[in-house]
């Protein structure tokens, strides 16, 4: 087998031919310091009524949907594929490939949608797209290479599964995997350059946007990086929340045991990946924010300290049904193992910490109150719920909400296994301290924040941070010894109700709605720029829209999209359909 | 047993306080924040 071979081949070879394109090397000035073009609002073209910005702003969410979904997918089938040949156990390696169906019937929508996303900007924004090219020239001609390459290895990864299956010609096959997650990380880094770029320009003069500097430095800009690794994450979460939604779709349609067995740990795994990306996701978040704040305070108080900020309430309300509707799952889950109706005592404390956390996040700080409101108030701020409206608080109810939810998880694989070394007693107990002084400590951090100054108090976020991902490292480590050579207990997959399905579906909505509304935000911070401080965006829809209509536009992307979903669904249940009669 | 076990707990708690504790410390330092620095009136 040597595809992987000519396809590096083929890439080394392309370095070799146009090194400038590849490496951004050796790249001259550009000759004419032409500054950013500053297009009137006559100089947008009108096409009907047609709203140009609702256009772009709709297929742009929808090509993210849709490239986040595709681009995290073989991320973790060639994950499970791993798991397949270390455990020697075909059914990780049947899920892998079913993960790469879902994904190969959303393939072609997402480089329709991707094109018609190109279309809407070259139609109605011309002048912006002329500089973007002027930036980042040959760049974007890797991008339309790697595109090709991306659909070449997807469509060798997921077609050659069966011919190189078994001995050496597995590595073969994870090989071109590995190609192709090379090839779709690289294709969202470069995507998000030119984002980024938009936000926090850079290698252009900061006055006229004339282009001075490399493609490396435009592309290195100051937000470049926490926006990879936000975007990493997170379509590893949206990834595994849609193809939960997949396998409780199919669980739901299936009548035979076997198959509905299959279906409910497919979903099980899914909600596992989606919580595994989900867990550091809060953090990744929280340096993005904090470098949006390095590079312009302005724009970082646009986001969370003007009308923007009552997004980050309802965002709070989506991470709350996000954590809810996961550990519904996981807790339903408990009734797979007959073990597992011994640790359902614990549930209700674990939820009482998940609402309490959740009810914490979702106090606003201001309230938008009328003069007698105010009057009868005593102020903007309610005397006893008001300090729970700054970030202290906030960053302590997500991280216990995040360090309870790794105990529902931790609750269901215990249910299945019986330790058998002579320290398990003890061991507990080294793991009940842990949590007892962790969440002490994460607490602590909190109050902390209260007493200090802003710089302490923001800094006091950082410790908890780490302090949540400690339980979780320290207890797996703890548990990796404790559990060895332990009894197992069957599972009984399939032994779930149909109700706790629902909660897999709730995961993708919620994701979706999510990252629509979270999109509209950071698009927002440019306010009337289409390059924050360098090209000002005079088209008649510079403004930022109300939130209302923004969430009816967000709502709108977010049904077409599930719409598309289902259909993908179906499309996936329809191949593997045979007529009656037909072997 | 139920002595090593409560014995184990205690030793424990010392031991995650005094690693949580180092920790901060030296989280906040890094950042430019030592602790016993920031008793400033808020």
């Amino acid at each position: 087998m040597r595809i992987p071979v000519l396809l590096s081949l083929a890439i080394a070879a392309f370095a070799l031919l146009a090194p400038d394109l590849v490496l951004a090397a050796g790249e001259e000035m550009a000759t004419v310091l032409e500054g950013a073009p500053q297009p009137s609002r006559l100089d947008y073209p009108m096409i009907g009524g047609v709203s140009a910005r609702t256009v772009a702003w709709s297929m742009a969410q929808m090509h993210l949907f849709l490239a986040a979904f595709v681009l995290a997918v073989p991320l973790f089938a060639i994950a499970t594929e791993l798991m397949g040949v270390i455990t020697r156990d075909d059914r990780y390696d049947n899920m892998a490939r079913e993960f790469m169906k879902i994904t190969m019937a959303a393939y072609s929508l997402t480089a329709l949608v991707g094109g018609g996303l190109l279309l809407s900007l070259l139609v109605f924004y011309p002048h912006l797209m002329g500089y973007m090219v002027k930036v980042f020239r040959g760049q974007m001609l890797i991008y339309a290479a790697l595109f090709g390459l991306e659909s070449i290895t997807l469509y060798v990864y997921f077609y050659s599964w069966d011919a190189l299956r078994r001995g050496n010609r597995k590595y073969y096959h994870m090989s071109i995997g590995l190609m192709l997650n090379t090839v779709g990380l690289t294709l969202m880094f470069i995507a998000n350059a030119w984002v980024s770029f938009m936000m926090s320009p850079a290698g252009v003069d900061a006055t006229t946007g004339a282009v001075t500097g490399t493609i490396w430095e435009a592309t290195r800009n100051p937000l470049w990086n926490p926006l990879n690794l936000h975007r990493f994450l997170a379509n590893i979460a949206y990834g595994g929340a849609i193809v939960g939604g997949y396998a409780a779709y199919m669980f739901l349609a299936e009548k035979d045991p076997a198959k509905k067995a299959h279906y409910d740990w497919m979903g099980y795994t899914s909600n596992f990946i989606a919580i595994l990306g989900f867990i550091p996701l809060p953090f990744a978040g929280y340096w993005l924010m904090a470098e949006i704040y390095a590079y312009s305070q302005q724009m970082g108080i646009t986001a969370m300290g003007g009308i923007l900020a009552w997004l980050f309430i309802i965002q709070a309300v989506l991470i709350g049904t996000i954590m809810l509707a996961a550990n519904y799952y996981l807790w339903s889950g408990l009734m797979r193992t007959d073990r597992g109706a011994q640790y359902a005592k614990y549930v209700k404390y674990i939820a009482v910490v998940i609402v309490g956390g959740f009810l914490v996040w979702v106090t606003p700080h201001t309230l938008i109150l009328t003069a007698d409101e105010i009057q009868r108030l005593g102020g903007t701020h309610h005397k006893i719920l008001g300090p729970l409206g700054i970030m202290p608080a906030k960053n302590t109810a997500v991280n216990l909400m995040l360090v309870f939810t790794f105990m529902s998880f931790q609750l269901f694989y215990r249910s299945s296994r019986v330790p058998v070394v002579k320290w398990a007693k003890a061991g507990n107990m080294a793991v009940i301290a842990l949590y007892a002084v962790g969440i002490a400590n994460i607490v602590g951090a909190g109050i902390y924040g209260y007493i200090t100054p802003t710089v302490y108090k923001v800094g006091a976020s950082v410790p908890q941070v780490v302090s949540t991902l400690s339980i979780i490292i320290f207890a797996v480590i703890i548990d990796v010894f404790m559990l060895r050579g332990a009894r197992s207990e069957k599972v009984h997959w399939g032994r779930m109700t149909e109700r706790s399905q629902y909660a897999l579906f709730v995961l993708p909505v919620a994701f979706t709605w999510l990252m629509g509304l979270m999109g509209y935000i950071r698009s927002s911070l440019r306010t009337n720029w289409h390059v924050y401080t360098i090209m000002k965006d005079n088209s008649p829809e510079a403004y930022i829209p109300s939130i209302g209509e923004a969430g009816n536009v967000i709502t709108a992307i977010t049904l077409g999209f599930m719409a598309i979903m289902v259909f993908v669904f179906w499309l996936s249940r329809l191949g593997a359909t045979k007529q009656k009669g037909t072997s | 047993m139920p002595v090593t076990k409560w014995l184990v707990f205690i030793v424990a708690l010392l031991v995650w306080a005094a690693y949580f504790y180092y920790m901060d410390q030296w989280i906040m330092a890094t950042q430019g924040l030592p602790v016993g620095a920031d008793m400033m009136p808020v």
